[in-house]
C-alpha cells in the first residue's frame, strides 16, 4: 500500500521535503498541513513587498496547480493542535484527525514577544508572516516616523524596507552593535556607521522598556528614560520554534525538536525539519537552530529521502548569512566570532569600507568567516563556504581564495548534468 | 550538454574572456561584470579560468528563496531576473565563486551560454575555452591522460 505522507507547515523544509520524497516515491499520497491560506511564499521576500518592490503574487513560490501536480493534497487554514504518536494521527483545531505513516514537522518559528509595557495597547508590527507583511506595508501609507525595535536580522530587513519608503527611522538594539548574529565586533562598528550615516537614529545598548499611545503618535520610553514620539512602531525581537502542536509531551524537545541525523525525532516515523528542529551542528559536537532558510531546505530535502525510506545522514547545520543593508553588503559563515583556541586571519582590515575575516582553529581548518564590502565580495564567500563544509586546511589559500589545485580539482570534480 | 569546456593548461590569463563576456552582455568592457573569470595563481604561473559549471543538483538553485533559479528543458541552470530578490544567497551557495552580481539591475547572473555561441569560446585565443558536450569532453580528456602514461584507453 501506498505511504501516507504528512507534512505540517507550507514553507522551506516541507516544499524541500516533498523534492525530496518525490525523488524516491512517486506513489505515495502526500498531505501538507497549512495554518495560513494560498500557496506558499517567500518569507525571505516579504521585506521587498513591504518597501514596494514586489507584488503579492510576485511572492509565491508555489502556485495552487503546483501541489496536485505532484500528488500532494492541500489542508489549508488548520492549525495541528496535537500529534498522538501511538495512534500515527496529527490532531487539527476543527477537530479532523489526519493519520500518517512517516509524518513531518516543518512549523518553523513564530516571533518572540517582548515583555514591553504597553506593547499589547499600541499598535505595532512583526515581520514574519504574509498577513504580518501586509498589515506593515498597510501602515507606510500614513507613517513618517517609526521606530524599529531589535537590531538583528529582521529588525534590520524592516529597517531597509522602511528607509525606501523615506520613513525616518529609529532602531534601539540591546548589543553594542548592529546584526549581533551576522557580525563580529570589527564589520559592526562599521556596519553602524554607515547606517549612521544614512541618517538612520540607531540607540545600541538600549532596551524599550514601554510603549504608549500619546494622540495619534506611539511613546516609545527606553531603559533609561530617554522617550520619543513615532507613528509606527516594528518589534522584531527574535522568533523561536513553533511547537504549539507538541504542546501535549509527543516528542522529546529542548529548544526545538530534537532529532537524530537522519531528522527522526524519539518517534521514528515522525520528522523534523527547518526552524522547529535541534539538529547536529556542522562545527561543534552540540545541536544548533538557526532558523534559516538554507538549512531549512538541505535538512527538508534529507528528511523527504528518509521518510521514503533513504538513508540519508544530515551533515549538520552550518550557519551562514548574507544581505544588503544601507547600500553595504554583509555575509557570515560558521564561526565568525574567534572562540578560544581559534586563530584569525585578516584579509582586509575594514579600510576602504572593505572587510574579510577568515576564522580558523586550533587545527588550521576553516571554521567561519565574515564579510563587508561590495556585491561580488560574497562569491569569494561561497568559495569559503564550501571549503569549510570539506573541512579543508587554510594552509595554502592565498588571500582568501583556496590553493590551486584544490581549485583546480573542484572544477575537475564537479558533478555534470 | 554542451556547455563551456575549460582546457586549464592553455589559459593564459590573457582575460579576453572577460572582457568578451561583459561586453556582450552588458555592453562595456569592465571584467567586473564578467560572468567567467580568471582565478589567476601568478606566482604558481597556474590559470584556472571559472564559469558555471550548470551542476547536476545546483547549490544556487536549491538555495533560491524565489525559485528564480531553474533548470532549463536542455539542462541549463537559469536566473529568472523577474524572480531575483537580490538576496545573494546562491552567491554564498556557489562552491565554485561563479555567480555574479549585477549591482545596477540588482540581480544575480550566470553563465546563460550565449544562446548558443558563448563570446568567451569565440575570443580565447589560446584555446582554453571549448563549447561542447561535457561528458563527451570529459571522457576524451581521460583517454588522452591514458595515452599520455602509456595506459591502455579505448
Amino acid at each position: 500500500m501506498a505511504t501516507q505522507y504528512v507534512l505540517i507547515g507550507n514553507s522551506a523544509a516541507s516544499l524541500a521535503a516533498i523534492d525530496g520524497i518525490r525523488k524516491h516515491d512517486k506513489q505515495g499520497a502526500i498531505t501538507l498541513i497549512n495554518r495560513e491560506q494560498g500557496s506558499a511564499y517567500s518569507r525571505v521576500a516579504l521585506p521587498y513587498y513591504v518597501a514596494g518592490e514586489m507584488t503579492l503574487d510576485e511572492l509565491l513560490i508555489r502556485q495552487q496547480p503546483d501541489y496536485g501536480k505532484i500528488g500532494v493534497t492541500l489542508v489549508e487554514n488548520e492549525n495541528a493542535v496535537a500529534i498522538h504518536p501511538a495512534t500515527k494521527q496529527v490532531e487539527l483545531e476543527s477537530g479532523k484527525k489526519v493519520s500518517y505513516d512517516k509524518l513531518l514537522i516543518g512549523t518553523g518559528s513564530e516571533t518572540i514577544v517582548p515583555p514591553i509595557q504597553g506593547l499589547d495597547q499600541v499598535p505595532h508590527h512583526y515581520l514574519w508572516t504574509l498577513a504580518d507583511a501586509i498589515g506593515m506595508k498597510q501602515a507606510t501609507n500614513t507613517a513618517k516616523t517609526a521606530v524599529v525595535i531589535g537590531g538583528g536580522f529582521i529588525g534590520m530587513l524592516a529597517a531597509e524596507a522602511l528607509r525606501k519608503l523615506k520613513i525616518k527611522l529609529t532602531i534601539v538594539e540591546m548589543a553594542p552593535i548592529l546584526l549581533p548574529q551576522l557580525l563580529d565586533e570589527g564589520a559592526g562598528q562599521l556596519f553602524l556607521q554607515a547606517v549612521r550615516d544614512e541618517g538612520v537614529t540607531v540607540r545600541t545598548g538600549a532596551l524599550v522598556a514601554a510603549l504608549a499611545k500619546k494622540n495619534d503618535a506611539i511613546e516609545v520610553t527606553l531603559k533609561n528614560g530617554d522617550t520619543f514620539s513615532v507613528d509606527m512602531a516594528v518589534v522584531a525581537t527574535g522568533v523561536r520554534p513553533n511547537v504549539r502542536c507538541l504542546q501535549n509531551g509527543a516528542v522529546s524537545m529542548n529548544k526545538g525538536i530534537l532529532v537524530n541525523e537522519f531528522l527522526q525525532t524519539n518517534h521514528p516515523d515522525i520528522y523534523a525539519a527547518g526552524d522547529v528542529a535541534e539538529t547536529k551542528d556542522f562545527l561543534s559536537d552540540g545541536r544548533s537552530i538557526y532558523a534559516i532558510w538554507p538549512t531549512a531546505i538541505d535538512q527538508g530535502r534529507a528528511a523527504g529521502a528518509n521518510m521514503a525510506g533513504k538513508q540519508q545522514p544530515y551533515p549538520g547545520s552550518l550557519g551562514m548569512n548574507v544581505v544588503e543593508l544601507f547600500n553595504v553588503t554583509l555575509a557570515q559563515l560558521g564561526r565568525f566570532r574567534e572562540g578560544a583556541g581559534d586563530d584569525v586571519k585578516m584579509l582586509s582590515s575594514g579600510k576602504d569600507g572593505l572587510y574579510r575575516k577568515v576564522v580558523v582553529d586550533q587545527h588550521g581548518t576553516l571554521v567561519g568567516a565574515v564579510y563587508l564590502g561590495d556585491e561580488n565580495g560574497v562569491a569569494e564567500m561561497g568559495v569559503i563556504h564550501s571549503a569549510i563544509r570539506r573541512r579543508e586546511k587554510w594552509q595554502g589559500f592565498q588571500d582568501g581564495r583556496p590553493p590551486k589545485f584544490s581549485y583546480g580539482a573542484v572544477m575537475q570534480a564537479a558533478p555534470r548534468y | 550538454m554542451k556547455q563551456i569546456v575549460v582546457h586549464q593548461e592553455k589559459c593564459t590569463a590573457c582575460r579576453e574572456c572577460e572582457l568578451a563576456c561583459s561586453f556582450s552582455h552588458e555592453g562595456s568592457f569592465l571584467p567586473a561584470l564578467s560572468r567567467i573569470r580568471i582565478a589567476d595563481f601568478y606566482e604558481a604561473q597556474f590559470y584556472q579560468p571559472m564559469v558555471c559549471v550548470h551542476c547536476a543538483d545546483a547549490p544556487c538553485a536549491a538555495v533560491c528563496p524565489t525559485v528564480a533559479i531553474q533548470r532549463q528543458a536542455d539542462g541549463q541552470i537559469s536566473i529568472i531576473e523577474d524572480r531575483c530578490i537580490g538576496c545573494k544567497m546562491c552567491l554564498l551557495a556557489c562552491p565554485f565563486g561563479v555567480m555574479s552580481f549585477s549591482p545596477e539591475k540588482g540581480v544575480a547572473q550566470n553563465c546563460d551560454l550565449c544562446n548558443g555561441d558563448p563570446q568567451c569560446v569565440q575570443f580565447c585565443t589560446p584555446g582554453a575555452l571549448e563549447f561542447a558536450d561535457i561528458i563527451e569532453a570529459s571522457a576524451l580528456a581521460k583517454q588522452k591522460a591514458a595515452a599520455a602514461l602509456g595506459l591502455p584507453h579505448a
